[in-house]
């Protein structure tokens, strides 16, 4: 177990940076998730945790000690690959023993912790077979069982279970956040699905084009994004976002659209920072924050004509077309409004957000 | 309406269309026993009797040059006697050969030169190998290596005889001056002249073997080489665990092509020693040349061929059976 610090880390391939100036404490035993789209840098930091990359500037610490230069076998860490990596000439048994081995531990021990993780697992049956005759998921936790067969000061997971099916994948999600709550070894996952990030993490890194975007707890992440891309890219369905003019100024301060005009909480006037002057902002709002009703609600609404109904199963979708954009609201499965028809759409103003138009960051 | 909404025509139509779709889903199962369509196309099969004909000439005249004289190379065995008068003998050519120095001597140097060979050639070869790839010169390199490889067996024995020379060789003058040679040259010390044989064979096809593993190490799996560094494996631990059983099929079939050439190509050592001195180069298919086209026998010539080729047959399956466990299958 071990606090892991990353400090102005950059990783340069050639004359390209992929990631810049990374900056992260993760915290002993915690569950700490990177979380981004493809080439953002995740996997880079993962390799460079891992001793698999060089790295180019900066330092990465595990408890306050500098292991920058260490070989991968002096780290103390386990890696579960994104396709298993197993070794393809070994039992199952070979394979989960392999760090073992290579740590000469005694013949007892390896027989002890590999039929222990195996049980954990519940991959015990399969420990003879070889790994051309596992499925996926049974090779993903052999994969996970050659980590957790010693123990490590940290496991390093890079999108585990990105290539299982769907449901199978659900399942994992749980079984990984029980297992590292078991085990209580700090834990860094890399993943590029914001649903396993949110449900499974205790902290989130959020990156971009190899930047830091943010750091926080899922409930942080989802509900205080610092700026309109990480917004963007976490929650499903996506937040909406409509460019709107600021109008007003002190007290009364409302965002004008062809569609709407909606006015600030009182609350939230304060925190645009004197923005109102700069014209335009983006507005945010996820799909759970909207109500849709075919009449004319009291309070200010937003008026469009609905594009299409998608129906999620337990809920539905509705896609509301506003004069420049599309709305995307989520309500439920008895909900009687056609495309085609007209509709108003209230916002929970508790629950929104508003971008500034140029850099993105975030208002509140 | 407080706003006018100004939607564009295309996506009214848009919506025009969506709600006019009538969406009824028909599945109809087809029973199992039902008529099956006939099919419009037919498997190409029927091709392969036009393929044939095509075909025949070039069979016809491979047959006439290889089969017609192996079927002639087992009659032979059976009989006694050169071109002229045969006798037919029965098994005697190869009941001879079982008290035959000669004969017995020549299959153990020639186990000899080509366990030499091998072990040489495998070990270099995959060194170079592991050295050249991943090099910012690769192509250069690989090219460099190959030039042995593009020479003639006999015109690579002819340089070497000349590097040999116990006037003027190069080697001669190194071996000499190291002290490892006292007397005499090279190739005409029955202490030497083996090894020296064995070193004209590693130089030549060592490159192969090189080319063979340079493709094999392109294949290694490099997550497997990574796991097992986080796994806690020195470099030289990963190269043995990972690496080596990647690299088995492919050192297979070079060990394969190289001990089936060992055991007849001699155009190399017919020109550098031809079998002396004193015997020690004289390795059975040299033994067999010698019996078949300077003394003219030519049934036990062709009696120690034919026991040459199904040792070969039998080596090369043994080969291939210890080599190709399912372990290093498995993807």
């Amino acid at each position: 177990m071990a606090t892991v610090t990353i400090r102005n880390v950059w990783k340069y391939y050639n004359q390209t940076p992929a990631v810049k100036d990374l900056n992260l404490t993760c915290p002993d035993g915690s569950f700490v998730s990177i979380l981004g789209p493809s080439g953002c840098g995740k996997s880079s930091t993962m390799r460079m945790l891992a001793g698999l990359e060089h790295i180019s500037a900066g330092d990465i610490l595990f408890d306050d000690v500098r292991i920058n230069d260490l070989a991968p076998k002096d780290r103390d860490v386990a890696m579960v690959f994104e396709n298993y990596a197993l070794y393809p000439h070994k039992t199952v048994f070979e394979n989960i023993a392999n760090p073992l081995r290579l740590r000469k531990a005694s013949e007892a021990t390896i027989k002890d912790r590999v039929n222990g993780a195996a049980k954990l697992l519940e991959i015990s049956h399969l420990l003879d077979r070889r790994p051309s005759e596992l499925s996926g998921g049974q090779k993903q936790r052999v994969a996970i069982g050659r980590a957790i067969v010693r123990e490590p000061k940290l496991f390093l997971f890079d999108e585990p279970i990105a290539h299982l099916d769907a449901k199978l994948r659900a399942h994992m999600r749980g079984e990984i956040k029980h297992l590292q709550k078991t085990l209580g070894t700090t834990m860094i996952y890399v993943t590029h699905d914001q649903l396993e990030a949110l449900s499974m993490a205790d902290y989130i890194a959020v990156m971009h084009d190899g930047e830091l975007q943010q750091w926080g707890t899922p409930s942080e992440i989802f509900n205080h994004p610092v700026n309109a891309w990480v917004a963007g890219f976490v929650g499903e369905p996506a937040m909406n976002f409509v460019t709107a003019e600021i109008r007003g100024g002190g007290d009364g301060v409302t965002l004008k659209h062809a569609n709407f005009e909606i006015p600030l909480l009182a609350s939230q006037v304060g925190k645009l920072n004197g923005a109102a002057q700069a014209g335009t902002a983006r507005m945010g709002v996820r799909p759970d924050a909207l109500t849709i009703s075919m009449t004319r609600p009291d309070g200010p609404a937003i008026t469009g004509v609905i594009f299409v109904n998608e129906l999620l199963g337990g809920d539905m979708l509705v896609e509301v077309q506003l004069q420049d954009v599309r709305m995307r609201v989520k309500t439920s499965t008895d909900f009687a409004g056609k495309p085609g028809e007209t509709c108003w759409l209230t916002v929970n103003r508790e629950k929104w957000h508003v971008f500034d138009a140029g850099d993105g960051h975030a208002y509140f | 309406m407080s706003q006018t909404l100004s939607l564009s025509q295309t996506t009214l139509d848009a919506v025009d269309r969506f709600r006019a779709r009538k969406v009824s889903v028909e599945v109809e199962a087809r029973p199992l026993s039902a008529e099956l369509p006939t099919p419009t196309s037919f498997n190409p099969a029927a091709r392969k009797a036009y393929y044939f004909y095509l075909m025949a000439p070039a069979i016809a005249l491979l047959a006439f040059i290889s089969l017609y004289p192996f079927f002639w190379l087992i009659v032979m065995a059976f009989q006694k006697g050169d071109m002229g008068a045969v006798e037919w003998v029965g098994f005697k050519n190869f009941t001879d050969l079982a008290s035959d120095g000669r004969f017995l001597s020549g299959w153990v140097l020639l186990f000899k030169y080509s366990a030499m060979c091998l072990f040489l050639q495998v070990g270099i070869g995959v060194l170079l190998a592991v050295i050249v790839n991943g090099s910012r010169y690769e192509k250069f390199l690989v090219t460099a290596l190959l030039m042995p490889m593009m020479m003639a067996p006999a015109v690579a024995g002819l340089l070497w005889l000349f590097l040999y020379n116990g006037t003027f060789g190069w080697y001669h003058w190194i071996f000499q001056s190291l002290g490892i040679l006292e007397t005499g040259s090279i190739l005409s010390s029955a202490k030497t002249s083996m090894y020296a044989l064995v070193l004209v064979d590693v130089w030549q096809w060592t490159p192969l073997i090189t080319l063979i593993a340079l493709a094999g190490l392109k294949r290694v799996p490099r997550d497997q080489m990574e796991a097992n560094m986080v796994d806690g494996a020195s470099p030289a631990r990963n190269f043995f665990a990972i690496v080596m059983p990647n690299l088995y099929p492919v050192l297979l079939i070079a060990v394969l092509l190289r001990f089936m050439d060992n055991f007849r190509f001699i155009d190399h050592i017919l020109v550098l020693t031809g079998g002396g001195p004193a015997n020690s180069t004289k390795i059975l298919p040299i033994y067999l040349f010698e019996v078949a086209f300077k003394f003219f026998d030519l049934g036990r010539g062709a009696a120690i061929a034919l026991v040459l080729l199904v040792v070969t047959i039998i080596l090369g399956k043994i080969l291939v059976g210890v080599f190709d466990r399912p372990t290093s299958g498995g993807r």
